[in-house]
């Protein structure tokens, strides 16, 4: 049985330039034609976890103070980790090595749930807002902060990580069910604005200027 | 929709995130001497009050609170208070 | 086609860019920048149309689409407001509601029919006898109606949506409505401004007179709409009219896309935090015998027609006009070059000095006091008789052109669909806007103001309002705001005169349903004595134009013709959409949404028949044999794979969870064992079954449990509900998307599996009703329950949806050598039939509860203090005998099985058929059935009813469930 292999529900069209397997998943670093941007880029093979507890203050999850404020997030070290309610924080790795899940009960790996991408570059937020009635510009915010709320109609948790012209993006989750359809959605909506698909170093890059 | 429903962990949103929870009516009867006609009440008797009521929303595009707010039901509009009146 | 300027600054045509179009068959020319319209206007055309009732010849009127008068086919497309759509190349354009030619309409003699229809006449006359009116409708609907468009019709363009938010949204780019956007946005705020024209300026932008000395109207909306062009934080709609404005300022539009936008037309939806509504005016129909015939028009419109589109309204032009905008409109097109006999102005006196000189410089005759009684001409305006306001003197002109104009109307409309009060002022002779909702404010002409420094002051001031609401903007700056507009003028004064004097028999207060003031009079006369009830009754206003016409005139003249002393009477209610809107906007992109299971590209490739089943896409069918006969043999005698991912998948843990479940679940948890799978359901309050699943204890207070499919978006929800008092401490994490699930089902089932697993899969190391968790080559970690839905053995396993596709493809290699099979969710439909394994939602419904499909045994009485949800009900209904209960049924010789969905009948309904199939396992058709307690014995005959048959009954008989190994041992196996 050699032939194990994990798979994205995300998948694009573009052609694949360069890949790299990173355990049993088989990712896209850069794709040919990815343009000038926007780009989205397919992260579901990175870690997501839930944590629930009642008493998050007490928690330290990789050593990192989870936000006390509901729906503020905090990026340390590639983890990014969402205050979501009184009891609950997502967090998901987004840069460097692979993450473990922490033994404790209360985490939870929920990266197979949902499918994960990014949307960065300029014009973002003019995608978003054909997409969703969310106030991503809004001034009483701080990046990087959550949303949960509807995007393209499906319940997501969207985390605005730059909101400065061209570093302008989001990370998205919804349920991995919805991945071929709200990609299709996202793609055609960002059509006017030049989205294509991009690789995994694309992210990184971003990840790193931000 | 032009209801807005302010989440207390999300903040104001548009009413088609929520589900409608009911009014409130406080925690459920004891099965101790309960009555069929005093369970029905509970379950099924609502005081649909012209003006503002306490009601259950459940935040189910967003952070999935269950949570109360005091809503004017001749005008749509969420009050601060239950006797907030215009 | 006739010259055109093209010197003019306020031109928005490029009189060097022709453009062809089609029309009645012929080709024309317009220029860049005009609208249908104006090109057809340029042409020579002056007859647009024909009108809904009498077929009246009707031309450009107002030339902001506020009646059907310029409403044509365009490119297949019915109704277009030609007035406000831009000429694109190669449209083809084509007349409405016409037998002919709008110049020559067979169905013109209907005017002359008018005295056999008064107001009303459809209620009164085609009623008795009843016979008559399917003949009548058919002739009347023939005639009448406007448009034409095939059922199957597709409109072609790109639609799309936005939702935008920002702190202050305008409605209205105009004078006051940039003045208010700018103010806002100084404050730092993020501003909004939708403007219907293509354009900012609003009643500005086409006016050549003085603003202030040496700049025009017009140079000053360039300089403001430069101003708010180049401030960052307004963002401007154009091409964008307003069309709803709801609780809580949600503001909605649709916006015209220009030839570089990526959109036909875009649905936009703003939630602003407050509103400044500036909307202006239009003008105030004047009535008088033909006031609607082609060539009258309004001051605005001849105005526009020269200014912005270089066209010259005609040689010769009568006014009759009430304000000082008809003086100035004659003062431009007399230097344009048109020949104007005479103006008469309603009012005695009031007038503009600085107009009115301009027009004695002139030597224009102006009476005073003086309004056109009728126009004359059989398709267009030839002449024009003028009399005194008292009706006493009169004077004929000819001129091919009559400048027709009352005064002016407010557009409310954006406040009082947002629930504003509208109350009448006597000094302007508007309904004005008075109990505004919170957080809105109006601006401008609407107001009431004339002067261009006022509008612009109100708008000023509005915008610091607006901001004020956002806690942008400083008492002391809202007072000097105030202060300014004190030393201004106020609102100006307007005319009053509601009709010329005349009887009124072709005087029409709407031009969209033919609504004469004989026609009114005839209403109020019957009773119908206030505007709600006029509208309704004499159509007037119920057209296209939605009270664009009528609007203002109505209510004036029912206060009018009542002789009330007060005009207490209120205009009618005007709701969204403000402006007609195609379906298709409102549409928007509309992106397919569903889920797609990790088997879904596989299973394509099998050739799976998918369908859209709740918010999933699943395989139903694998062949196009609908009965499955195949694929349910195969899992019968053989081994199947079925895609059960959309099974609902959680895990609850916490020190509470335990709890949590116990109160929704109606067994008795507590006593479940590691290692054990355990069927248990939920119900309502009322006790009705709303959700049947599994629970596999994992750790303690660690547990994880499967829902049904269409339950599994609800589950967490309805936990949280059932315990919101409790403050429990518990978590549960919908797993549902993180796991697929294969039911690897059939005799040979565990002859596949035993190829792919390291575990004994023996029925000694994995028995019936056991769960596992094991990992495949040491790698995929499955969770493993044996079960029995299907009636065989069985296994269904639960696969992290990344790894789903090597499994599926392991179990595909291993079953190879035994011809394993696809199988669909209809054919596990009918083999759980036959087993009589239900399924919510067929099986039941939203009144069945617990008891009544037999699942009662799940119900643990002993759990006490818990409050589980429905079982108090359930306490209830155990002692009713009257309830529905859930029998198998066998057909009569041989029969086929009824529809789902029959009805049980003898002489009354006493049930209906759940499911019902024809067995192939069982070579006769069986089914399950809901019926009333005394039918549910055995041998019971059932006669079934169905849809359509025409009274010919069918019957079964009920039996034994389940149908099929009823002993249950081949799940066991």
């Amino acid at each position: 049985m050699k032939d194990i292999k994990r798979h994205s529900a995300v998948a694009f069209k573009a052609t694949p330039l360069k890949n790299q397997t990173y355990g049993d998943w088989d990712v896209v670093l850069e794709y040919h034609g990815e343009g000038d941007g926007p780009w989205l880029v397919d992260l579901s093979h990175r870690t997501r976890l839930d944590l629930q507890s009642a008493d998050l203050a007490a928690k330290k999850p990789f050593g990192i103070t989870i936000p006390e404020v509901y729906c503020q997030s905090v990026l340390e070290k590639g983890v990014l980790i969402n205050r979501m309610n009184r009891i609950q924080a997502s967090i998901y790795h987004l840069d460097g090595q692979s993450m473990d899940t922490p033994k404790e009960k209360e985490y939870t790996d929920v990266t197979e749930a949902t499918i994960f991408v990014a949307i960065f570059g300029s014009n973002v937020f003019s995608i978003c807002e054909k997409l969703s009635a969310l106030d991503f510009i809004g001034a009483d915010k701080q990046t990087p902060f959550l949303f949960q709320g509807p995007f393209s109609h499906v319940p997501c948790q969207i985390v605005t990580l730059g909101r400065e012209a061209e570093k302008s993006g989001v990370v998205l989750t919804c349920s991995r069910g919805y991945g071929k359809h709200m990609i299709d959605g996202i793609l055609h909506a960002g059509e006017e604005f030049g989205l294509k698909p991009a690789g995994e170093k694309r992210f990184a890059d971003w990840i790193n200027s931000l | 929709m032009a209801l807005t429903i302010t989440c207390p962990i999300c903040g104001k949103r548009n009413g088609y995130e929520f589900r409608y929870g009911g009014e409130e009516k406080g925690p459920r009867p004891d099965e101790k001497d309960l009555t069929p006609e005093s369970w029905c009440d509970y379950v099924h008797m609502n005081q649909c009050v012209a003006g503002v009521q306490q009601e259950w929303w459940f935040h189910r595009d967003g952070c999935g609170s269950w949570f109360t707010i005091f809503r004017d039901t001749t005008t749509n509009l969420e009050k601060e208070t239950p006797e907030a009146k215009e | 086609m006739m010259n055109r300027f093209n010197h003019l600054p306020t031109l928005k045509i490029d009189v060097s860019d022709k453009i062809p179009f089609t029309y009645k068959g012929k080709t024309y020319y317009g220029t860049k920048g005009d609208t249908i319209a104006t090109a057809l206007y340029a042409n020579g055309v002056r007859i647009y149309a024909r009108s809904l009732k009498y077929h009246r010849p009707r031309g450009l009127y107002s030339m902001d689409g506020e009646c059907s008068n310029t409403m044509m086919e365009v490119n297949g497309i019915p109704n277009v407001r030609t007035e406000t759509t831009a000429l694109k190349p190669g449209m083809v354009v084509k007349e409405q509601n016409v037998k002919g030619s709008a110049e020559n309409d067979l169905m013109g003699f209907i005017d002359k029919m008018d005295w056999a229809m008064p107001a009303g006449f459809y209620y009164d006359t085609m009623h008795k006898p009843a016979k008559i009116w399917p003949v009548a409708m058919k002739q009347i609907r023939k005639a009448a109606g406007i448009g034409k468009l095939a059922p199957d019709h597709h409109m072609p363009g790109k639609y799309d949506e936005i939702f935008p938010s920002c702190d202050v949204c305008v409605i209205g780019g105009g004078p006051a409505g940039m003045k208010a956007a700018l103010a806002a946005a100084q404050k730092g705020l993020r501003v909004s401004i939708m403007e219907a024209r293509p354009w900012l300026g609003g009643h500005f932008e086409y006016r050549s007179s003085e603003y202030i000395s040496r700049q025009t109207h017009h140079e000053r909306a360039v300089q403001l709409a430069k101003e708010v062009e180049k401030t960052e934080n307004i963002r401007v709609f154009t091409h964008t009219a307003n069309v709803g404005v709801y609780n809580n300022n949600l503001i909605t539009g649709f916006q015209v896309g220009k030839e570089s936008d990526s959109f036909t037309e875009r649905y936009i939806e703003i939630r602003a935090n407050s509103v400044v509504v500036a909307t202006g005016c239009i003008e105030r129909p004047l009535l008088f015998e033909n006031n609607e015939r082609p060539g009258v028009m309004q001051a605005g419109c001849a105005l526009r027609l020269a200014n912005t589109y270089g066209i010259l309204p005609g040689k010769i032009a009568v006014f009759s006009i009430g304000h000082d905008l008809g003086l100035e409109t004659a003062v431009a097109l007399h230097d344009l070059g048109l020949s104007i006999p005479v103006i008469a102005d309603i009012r005695e006196d009031g007038q503009d000095p600085a107009m009115l000189k301009a027009v004695l410089d002139r030597k224009i005759t102006i009476l005073k006091g003086w309004v056109a009684t009728e126009a004359h001409g059989g398709k267009q305006v030839k002449k024009v008789t003028i009399k005194s306001v008292d009706g006493t003197i009169s004077k004929t002109f000819d001129c091919d052109v009559l400048v027709a104009s009352a005064g002016f109307t407010p557009l409310t409309g954006p406040l009082v669909v947002n629930q504003a009060k509208l109350t009448y002022d006597n000094h302007t002779n508007f309904f004005l806007p008075t109990d505004l909702p919170k957080k809105m404010y109006a601006a401008g002409r609407l107001l009431g103001f004339e002067n261009a420094k006022s509008i612009e002051a109100s708008g000023h001031l509005a915008g610091l309002k607006a901001a004020y609401d956002c806690e942008n903007c400083s008492i002391a700056d809202l007072g000097e705001a105030k202060k300014a507009m004190e030393n201004l003028p106020g609102p100006a004064r307007g005319t009053k005169l509601v009709t010329a004097p005349v009887k009124g028999r072709k005087t029409f207060i709407c031009f969209d349903e033919d609504t004469s003031i004989k026609n009114i009079k005839q209403s109020i006369d019957k009773g119908f004595d206030v505007p709600e009830l006029i509208k309704r009754f004499s159509g007037a206003g119920l057209g296209p134009g939605q009270g664009g016409i009528p609007g203002h005139n109505l209510p004036l003249f029912a206060a009018k013709y009542q002789a009330l002393p007060d005009i207490k009477i209120k205009p009618t209610t005007v709701r969204a959409p403000l402006v007609p809107t195609l379906i298709a906007t409102y549409a928007g992109t509309n992106h397919t949404m569903f889920k797609r299971t990790p088997m879904d590209e596989m299973q394509r490739k099998d050739g799976g028949i998918f369908r859209n089943i709740g918010v999933w896409q699943r395989a139903r069918y694998f062949s196009k044999d609908f009965t499955c006969k195949k694929e349910i043999e195969n899992v019968r005698t053989n081994v199947g794979m079925l895609d059960g991912s959309t099974l609902g998948k959680f895990r609850i843990h916490g020190p509470d969870a335990l709890n949590a479940l116990q109160r929704v679940y109606v067994s008795d948890l507590s006593k479940i064992k590691e290692g054990r799978v355990k069927y248990t359901a939920m119900c309502n309050d009322d006790g009705c079954v709303i959700d049947d699943g599994v629970v596999i204890k994992r750790g303690e207070n660690d547990y994880y449990f499967s829902t049904s499919t269409g339950r599994a978006g609800q589950t967490i929800e309805w936990i949280r509900y059932h315990t919101r008092y409790d403050n429990w401490n518990f978590a549960v994490i919908n797993l549902t998307d993180a796991m697929g699930v294969i039911n690897l089902s059939g005799p040979n089932a565990r002859k596949v599996l035993e190829k792919v697993v390291d575990i004994d899969v023996s029925n000694e190391g994995f028995g019936f009703s056991e769960y596992k968790e094991f990992k495949i080559s040491d790698t995929i970690p499955v969770r493993a329950m044996r079960l029995g839905f299907v009636g065989e053995l069985s296994y269904e396993l639960h696969v992290p949806s990344s790894y789903m596709k090597s499994v599926w493809l392991m179990l595909k290699e291993a079953g190879r050598e035994f011809k394993i099979q696809n199988f669909g969710v209809e054919a596990q439909n009918v083999l759980r039939m036959e087993k009589c394994h239900i399924i919510l939602g067929q099986e039941s419904e939203q009144r069945t509860n617990l008891l009544d499909i037999g699942l009662g045994f799940l119900w643990s009485r002993k759990k006490t203090g818990c409050k589980t949800v429905g079982v108090a009900a359930l306490a209830q209904a155990e002692k009713d005998n009257t309830r529905l209960k859930l029998v198998g049924f066998k057909m009569e010789n041989n029969g086929r099985a009824p529809k789902d969905g029959s009805l049980i009948v003898d002489d009354r309904v006493r049930g209906y058929v759940c499911t019902a199939r024809n067995s192939f396992s069982l070579n006769e058709a069986v089914g399950m059935a809901l019926v009333e307690g005394d039918m549910s014995k055995i041998g019971t005959r059932l006669a079934f009813y169905e849809d359509e048959c025409k009274g010919e009954l069918i019957y079964g008989t009920v039996v034994q469930t389940p149908f099929y190994d009823p002993d249950g041992k081949r799940m066991k196996m």
